[in-house]
């Protein structure tokens, strides 16, 4: 969980522009294979999409679904920090 | 007498329902974030606060129950009373021994001088009487210690204004439960470990409310 919230960041990080694969990988601390089985986890719950698929170019954006999902994330991740308990 | 008694339950149960209230929506809270999360330790945090408002509500359902149905002074309804009071301080007990598993880094009467006391101290001291159990709080102070001891530990690591208020919270319960272990000795700090007790939910709900704000 806290690295698909790790990898919405890095996307979040850079706005409009959206985010490639290499800046989301050093931010996630990912290995390639890792990441690309995240990024369509991700892709398929709606949380990012994706442009330019199947191109070098790839660049991944949050959908609205992946910023409410990254609001309630740091909600909870608050709370759990409130009380000791690491996610 | 029987008056002032019950305008002090009466108020004793108000807050009761409040504190209550509050560890329901941090129930409601933890078991979201245990479900987004998959976090065991947050399952935990989540049975506690259940059990401990369930315990709340049983108490207020159970001592206005007895007190509408048998008054204060049946036999009956004392030995019913004295049950919903161990089966309270029971359920706390195991609320906190759970509280400590989540946070973890990772009847005796005493002789009075009644010449000094009035009408609302003999109210208070009958309150005491009934409403606690004096072996159960010492254990529940016992294990609260060391909720405590561990929400120090959290804040000093984290320094955030969250653990800030769960710290405050958890000492504002043990502090409550330190009052009612006085009760016997001085019936006024009856009142003042329900309104501790209360004061501690709200630091709980304050750190809800601010963790909900996102920027």
């Amino acid at each position: 969980m806290r690295i698909l919230a790790d990898m919405m960041r890095a996307i979040q990080s850079e706005g409009e522009e959206g985010a490639g694969p290499t800046k989301i990988l050093y931010t996630a601390n990912l290995s390639h294979d890792r990441l690309t089985q995240y990024l369509e986890e991700l892709v398929e719950k709606e949380l990012i999409r994706e442009a330019n698929p199947g191109s070098e170019n790839r660049i991944y954006y949050l959908t609205e679904k992946g910023r409410e999902f990254l609001r309630e994330f740091v909600r909870i991740e608050r709370f759990s920090q409130a009380f000791g308990i690491e996610i | 007498m029987q008056n002032e008694l019950l305008q002090l339950i009466r108020l004793d149960l108000i807050f009761e329902v409040f504190s209550g209230i509050i560890a329901l929506i941090v129930t409601i809270y933890a078991t979201k974030a245990y479900n987004l999360t998959g976090q065991k330790k947050l399952s935990d945090l989540s049975t506690g606060f259940l059990v401990l408002s369930a315990g709340m509500f049983g108490r207020v359902i159970g001592t206005w129950y007895f007190i509408v149905q048998f008054g204060l002074t049946d036999p009956s309804g004392e030995l019913l009373f004295s049950i919903v009071t161990i089966a309270y301080g029971a359920s706390r007990i195991m609320a906190y021994i759970l509280f400590v598993v989540a946070t973890r880094p990772a009847r005796h009467r005493e002789t009075m001088d009644n010449g000094i006391l009035n009408g609302n101290g003999i109210s208070l001291l009958l309150a005491a009487t009934i409403l606690v159990d004096p072996n159960l709080e010492v254990i529940a102070i016992l294990v609260l210690v060391v909720v405590v001891i561990q929400a120090i530990i959290n804040y000093m690591s984290t320094r955030s204004e969250f653990a800030f208020f769960v710290l405050l919270g958890f000492f504002l319960l043990l502090l409550s439960h330190i009052l009612v272990a006085q009760t016997l000795q001085n019936p006024g700090m009856y009142l003042s470990s329900q309104l501790t007790q209360l004061l501690g939910f709200l630091s709980l709900l304050v750190m809800l409310i601010r963790a909900g704000r996102v920027e």
